[in-house]
């Protein structure tokens, strides 16, 4: 077989923009992923035992899925656990399918508050690839939200607002706050290759109904018709640098540990915030593979996240509708220096589930625990009455929160795992509290007769950002402003490790869009392109 | 090396015991134990949780003969992960009996296909009328600026 034109790592989202766009443009693209295609007799969203099943093989922390693609991760001095899918689709196998464009002052944060460092493009550069990705994923939402410059909006209308859409609604109307339909990664007519959503609520646990727009489906299928060569179960221990400078391909390993390197003149890492970093720190000599900033693996930022319950009288059917959002709220995303913190957070109204969810721990509360002699009373209060704001706050970046190699624990094959480090910072804790207060404000506004502040967990790092920064100046960026290495002429990452700031915003549109500006400017200067000889 | 146990030898009376402190008979609703929790539905429980068998052997073996109410109190201060197993068990047994889904209404999650002809409500209805009125609320940027030109 010739060597491909371009190697991706990873068939992620961001894998899954770029294979795309490559292929269109008559590259010959190979993809590898470590991970296998997901597996949807799994999911168990139409059975009585969905709730008792849907944790483990869709569970979110790879240390505790152990699934194919996996490597363990020690977390043992961070306050967040890393959350992800390693296999075709990504994490958006099983993401909440939230489509957030950033706002614009998310693109210049050091210039407008003067932390963390501006990105270097606008919301406006940006806006016509987040069109163009909102096509090909297959989004549903509604044109002009007031938070965001006015412009062409998602191709398929909202989800439906729902019975504690409408309640929240009017009463964010009556405080003046904002709120607007909620966009979402869910086709709500028949979409290219998804279905109408039918409203099951287990967005989270592997869509059975095929109406989740996850790039296992809406991309992948597509790239593989297209001629890119998809090869899984495929995991990469290093990537290979010819003398020179240059990378000329990557060693891998395949399901029955067989060796294989494949060679390409040009290489792009999507292995995501924790996979792209560990596989730059396990390549090349010194400290890792372009590490001359020091800055590979640095910077990381998870999202600190919060939820708010509130139970209503009223029937609300709360097992039902999208996990997915029904609406959402920036009211408080705009840094406002009197509240004691800066920047903000995006707030996403939520089902709370079946029964077996009532009885958990979180987002009710030990405190609140259900069991003896009030079970049932209890019961009655939550289940099919509830609704919850989930929080997104923006973390900034910091040196010391951080991903390396963990040279004690290695995956099946003795590859290296990685640590992470991350401390959830004093600006993050404010945020977080001010953000629950208004939660509470908002339901209890809403007709809620009680609310309920989840506590504090650590298993919610869904958005892993910033460990591979973008910049112009090398001393300070890993990367170039077009995702290419500074060190490594045809090394690129376009994952949302390039990230300078995290927004508050649930990541994936962002992860898209850049993907699709990134490939582009790598198209247009392919006549430049150094390889190796 | 210990012989791997059975669900058949599960100690189901201690079992049903601590059941019923969890979800004890009350407010019309019947116990745990009385709608099979500790009996058939839980082996459907472990047909597809199989990872819930060995910790709930290690648990009954320490519960046989203590207070139940006792034991599911120190359970829940001293071994949250065998607490956990336990009321996933129990919890998960209860709500697989078709007669307990009826009584507390939760059908499952169930198909419910979203209208795409529909006209949304929210327009039929104006309420999004005072958010459009009220104006754009995201921050000005120098590039926000510069687009808008002169004021």
């Amino acid at each position: 077989m010739p060597d491909p034109d371009v190697l991706i790592v990873g068939a992620g989202p961001s894998g899954a923009v770029t294979a795309k766009r490559l292929a269109e443009s008559g590259f010959k693209v190979m993809v590898l992923e470590q991970g296998d295609w997901p597996d949807y007799t799994r999911a168990r969203s139409a059975h009585p035992d969905y709730e008792l099943t849907s944790g483990h093989y869709w569970a979110w922390d790879p240390n505790v899925r152990g699934g194919p693609g996996d490597y363990p991760i020690d977390e043992s001095e961070s306050d967040i656990i890393a959350l992800m899918w390693n296999g075709v689709g990504g994490g958006t196998v099983v993401f909440a399918a939230h489509w957030q464009r950033s706002m614009p002052s998310d693109f210049c944060v050091r210039t407008l508050d003067g932390v963390g460092d501006d990105w270097p493009l606008s919301y406006e550069e940006l806006e016509p690839y987040y069109v163009r990705v909102e096509r090909d994923w297959g989004v549903s939402g509604l044109a002009n939200d007031t938070a965001f410059p006015p412009g062409e909006g998602p191709p398929m209308l909202p989800v439906p607002l729902a019975p504690m859409g409408r309640r929240v609604a009017r009463a964010h109307n009556e405080l003046g706050w904002h709120w607007w339909p909620a966009p979402n990664a869910i086709a709500t007519r028949a979409y290219g290759a998804l279905n109408p959503c039918v409203q099951r609520a287990t967005c989270l646990w592997g869509c059975a109904d095929g109406a989740k727009a996850s790039v296992d489906r809406t991309y992948w299928p597509v790239n593989v018709r297209n001629g890119v060569e998809l090869v899984t179960r495929a995991r990469v221990r290093r990537l290979l640098v010819r003398a020179g400078g240059l990378v000329k391909g990557v060693e891998y390993l395949d399901a029955d540990g067989g060796e294989h390197v494949q060679r390409a003149p040009v290489t792009i890492l999507c292995a995501n915030g924790i996979g792209t970093p560990r596989l730059l720190l396990l390549s090349g000599d010194n400290g890792g593979l372009a590490n001359s900033s020091g800055l590979v693996g640095k910077r990381l930022m998870l999202h600190p996240f919060g939820t708010v319950t509130g139970l209503f009288d009223d029937e609300l059917d709360s097992w039902q509708g999208v996990w997915g959002q029904h609406i959402h709220s920036l009211e408080f995303y705009e840094t406002d220096e009197s509240r004691g913190f800066v920047r903000g957070a995006k707030w996403g109204l939520q089902p709370t589930g079946g029964p077996l969810s009532m009885t958990r721990p979180y987002p009710w509360g030990a405190e609140n625990a259900i069991w003896g002699e009030g079970f049932h009373r209890e019961l009655r209060r939550r289940l099919g009455h509830s609704a919850m704001w989930g929080i997104i706050a923006e973390d900034l970046p910091e040196e010391s929160n951080l991903v390396s190699i963990d040279p004690a624990a290695s995956d099946e094959y003795g590859i290296p795992g990685a640590k992470v480090v991350y401390t959830n910072s004093e600006n993050s804790q404010r945020m977080m509290a001010f953000h629950q207060e208004r939660a509470k404000e908002s339901l209890l506004a809403a007709g809620a007769y009680d609310v309920i502040v989840a506590p504090f967990i650590e298993a919610t790092g869904w958005h892993i950002l910033g460990t591979c920064v973008m910049g112009d100046d090398p001393a300070s960026s890993v990367l170039d402003r077009w995702g290419r290495t500074h060190d490594i002429p045809n090394l690129y990452v376009f994952d949302g490790s390039t990230w300078p700031t995290s927004s508050g915003m649930n990541p994936t549109a962002t992860i898209a869009a850049m993907a699709l500006r990134f490939t582009e400017h790598l198209i247009e200067e392919r006549r430049d392109q150094r390889q190796p000889g | 090396m210990t012989e791997p146990q059975s669900p058949a030898a599960l100690d189901r009376p201690t079992l049903a015991a601590l059941a019923d402190v969890l979800i004890p008979a009350a407010d019309g609703m019947p116990s745990a134990s009385e709608t099979g929790a500790a009996g058939e539905w839980l082996d459907e429980v472990l047909r597809v949780r199989g990872d819930l068998e060995a910790p709930l052997h290690g648990l009954l073996e320490r519960a046989r003969g203590v207070d139940p109410a006792a034991e599911v109190d120190r359970l829940g201060r001293e071994e949250p992960e065998a607490f956990e197993a336990l009321a996933t068990a129990v919890a998960g047994a209860y709500f697989l009996n078709p007669e307990v889904r009826r009584l507390i209404g939760y059908p499952g999650q169930e198909r419910r296909p979203i209208e795409p002809e529909d006209p949304p409500d929210y327009e039929q209805d104006g309420l999004l009328a005072s958010v459009i009125e009220r104006g754009p609320i995201f921050r000005p940027t120098p590039e926000s600026r510069r687009r808008a030109g002169p004021s």
